[in-house]
């Protein structure tokens, strides 16, 4: 056993806490609307160390590091408040290495590399949210066999409003055959037919719904085999787990809120003391099981069940962080834009976007407990 | 032992119920909270159908207090969203009409809030509307009550998203008529009372909104309230409800005594939070959206989970009014 990094990962964690200097006052991490020119700005600079590929393979002009590198940046870009880790260079780029088409590669990879085009993720639609196997937007192949015709509606997407493309599960086959009907697609948001519509949240920020209205899509942008999405997407989900839910996110928001308590002259008070106590183990363990799913992947074993319990301890914590200064704080706590109400309004999502508590509850009691049905 | 309504009871609360139809409801909420505006007419419309007074009307014909029918009718506005001071209202100002005070009714809305936070002045709900403010001490050890009327420019509007126009102090020099321990103890209970049962009624109406959104959801080609997950989880939210309106409709019943309005007050304040995290996870994304009106009571609860201390407040005052 040795729960540490190595020389080489430290000195990368300190190269990437000294870029973040210039970037520690974006707050994309919460809320990426309002600001994303900076965070975009920010990929870009990232880009230009090749940070966005840091474990791509180097055929693909990535730097071929393991796991810890991207786990290392992106905890630290979560400390930091900065953004969220963007999906171009991971499940996008991530799938196009492994199914994509000599074309797809070479259009895509480089400008994903620098920062340059980024997407936003059309899986989820009104009637297919934990089920998405469920899901409707119907992409068919056009009588010539040049072109796919979409026609549907994807919802709650995030960020969707400031994307350059859409990475679009579709179906190609038949209802019935859930999984095993689906397609991926790749879209330029500007193509005619497609309509981004903003959802407001409860946080202030927007989720967006996607209209897809005879959109027609060559052949050549549909990502790996008709009808073999399935398979993809979950490896592409696989490929990210040790940076979805990085721990240095909860770390920060103890701290913010402690630092509000003390602020308001609250900190001293035994009653919370204890309770600040009790959030430090909870962080300390959203902190060790994201560990043991950096160590599933670096050794390539299956970390279903591991993410699972990382992904349920850490977005709970996310919201029992918050409730500290809901429970102790009195009214000063809701005044608007205060980090502590802030963090609470947003942290309502974390249990559901990204695979709900119970799904990934079902996950554990299944996969680690043996209990079916 | 009968905890059925009588028919008077229930009339009144059809009568509110018919009101509120017309004057209240989740989409005026959201349209008067996108401008942090108060609901006057809904007040009015209170007012003149006598509603607000009847915890002393009543009391004029029964000789005591008719505190159930008010909370009947606290539960019922807070149900309904309304965006009016109704626990002030219709608890607190008539404690004070006719007494040492004034044979006027007090000026609504009425605001009210602990001494430290008028030296400390902190968001009050409904403080930048508020025509009068009370101020109880901070512990009833030494209990008394300032009645202070507001002019222009004493309170300025503060931007919150839980659900009622909020507004602080800016002018901390105000001050008003003192009235004893006598008063304000009952003030305090009352207050406290009006908390507990707006909380019912708001948390019932978040419970609601989410057991006929699990009902007509469906995944994996059910019902997700078909889940078993799903179904434990809001029997036990049903049953913090059902326990948090007895347990403040028997407060109310006894005219808001020390211990069963904190017990009350402490008991729903908790369940609160359990319905919120509870209605907002069996709602999935669009409970996040401002679309599903879910939003409306759920943010609210932390509202009312601040008042008169919080939680913590509450329990102390369980502790104090039973061991001393
Ligand atoms: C902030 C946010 C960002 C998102 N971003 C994106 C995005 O970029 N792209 C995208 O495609 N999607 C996105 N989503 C959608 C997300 O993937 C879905 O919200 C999620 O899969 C859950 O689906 P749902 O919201 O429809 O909830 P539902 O599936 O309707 O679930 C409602 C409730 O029922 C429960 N439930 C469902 N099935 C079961 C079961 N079998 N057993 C027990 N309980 C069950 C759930 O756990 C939940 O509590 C986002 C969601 C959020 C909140």
């Amino acid at each position: 056993m040795n729960i540490n990094f190595s020389k080489q990962e430290l000195a990368f964690q300190t190269e990437v806490r000294e870029f973040l200097q210039d970037y520690n006052d974006i707050d994309g991490f919460l809320s990426q609307g309002p600001v994303w020119p900076q965070v975009r700005a920010m990929f870009s600079a990232m880009g230009e160390r090749n940070w966005l590929a840091l474990t791509w393979p180097e055929e693909y002009g990535g730097m071929g590091k393991g796991h810890s590198y991207e786990y290392i940046l992106w905890n630290e870009v979560a400390y930091a408040r900065a953004a969220r880790n963007p999906l171009s260079s991971g499940v996008v780029a991530k799938s196009i290495m492994r199914y994509g088409s000599d074309e797809q590669k070479q259009t895509f990879l480089p400008k994903i590399r620098t920062g340059e085009v980024h997407f936003s993720l059309c899986y989820s639609e009104p009637e297919a949210g934990s089920d998405l196997a469920g899901l409707r937007t119907k992409a068919q192949l056009n009588d010539a066999g040049t072109h796919y015709v979409l026609n549907g509606q994807k919802c709650w997407q995030s960020y969707a409003q400031d994307m350059d493309f859409l990475w679009i599960l579709a179906r190609t086959g038949k209802q019935e055959d859930r999984g095993r009907g689906l397609s991926l697609f790749i879209c330029d948001k500007q193509t005619a037919g497609i309509t981004v519509s903003p959802l407001p949240t409860v946080d202030d920020d927007q989720l967006n719904e996607v209209f897809f209205d005879n959109v027609e899509v060559p052949v050549a942008q549909r990502v790996g085999p008709e009808n073999g999405a399935w398979a993809i997407i979950g490896e592409a989900l696989a490929d990210e787990r040790h940076i979805q839910f990085p721990p240095g996110r909860v770390r920060r928001d103890l701290e913010e809120m402690v630092d509000w308590l003390n602020a308001q002259g609250l900190g001293d008070d035994p009653v919370i003391r204890e309770r600040m106590a009790h959030l430090v183990s909870k962080v300390m363990e959203a902190e060790i099981l994201g560990l043991r799913v950096l160590e599933a992947m670096e050794k390539g074993r299956n970390a279903t069940v591991d993410a699972a319990m990382n992904k349920i301890v850490h977005t709970l914590t996310c919201q029992d962080i918050p409730r500290m200064v809901l429970d102790y704080g009195g009214p000063e706590a809701l005044v608007n834009g205060y980090r502590p109400e802030q963090i609470w309004r947003q942290s309502i999502m974390e249990t559901i976007g990204g695979g709900t508590s119970e799904i990934m509850r079902s996950v554990v009691s299944r996969q680690a407990l043996g209990l079916k049905g | 032992m009968d905890f059925e309504l009588n028919e008077d009871q229930q009339a009144i609360l059809e009568a509110v119920d018919r009101l509120l139809e017309q004057h209240a409801g989740p989409t005026r909420a959201i349209e008067l909270f996108a401008n942090n505006t108060y609901d006057s007419e809904l007040q009015q419309a209170l007012e003149e159908s006598g509603f607000s007074n009847i915890l002393n009307d009543m009391a004029m014909e029964e000789g005591k207090l008719a505190g159930l029918e008010a909370a009947l009718v606290v539960e019922a506005v807070a149900r309904a969203a309304g965006v009016c001071a109704i626990g002030s209202q219709i608890m607190l100002a008539p404690l004070l009409t006719g007494k040492e005070l004034t044979d006027q009714a007090l000026e609504g809305p009425v605001a009210i809030c602990l001494r430290s936070q008028i030296e400390k002045p902190v968001p009050l709900r409904y403080g930048a509307n508020a025509k009068t403010l009370l101020v109880l001490a901070d512990s009833n050890s030494d209990d008394d009550l300032e009645v202070i009327t507001l002019g222009d420019g004493d309170m300025e509007s503060v931007k919150s998203n839980f659900g009622y126009p909020m507004g602080r102090l800016v002018n901390t020099s105000v001050s008003g008529t003192k009235l004893g321990a006598d008063v304000a103890s009952k003030v305090r209970n009352w207050w406290r009372l009006s908390l507990a049962i707006e909380t019912v009624g708001t948390m019932e109406a978040a419970l609601n909104h989410t057991v006929e959104y699990v009902k007509q959801r469906r995944q994996f080609g059910r019902a997700i309230g078909s889940f078993q997950a799903i179904q434990h989880r809001l029997s036990l939210c049903a049953i913090q409800v059902e326990g948090s309106r007895w347990l403040a409709r028997e407060a109310a019943y006894h005219n808001a005594q020390d211990e069963a309005v904190a017990n009350a007050a402490a008991f729903a304040i908790a369940a609160a939070d359990k319905v919120f995290g509870e209605s907002h996870q069996m709602s999935g994304a669009v409970g996040f959206t401002r679309e599903f009106d879910l939003h409306v009571w759920s943010m609210r609860l932390h509202t009312l989970r601040q008042e008169l201390g919080g939680l913590g407040g509450h329990r102390k005052a369980v502790v104090a009014a039973r061991w001393g």
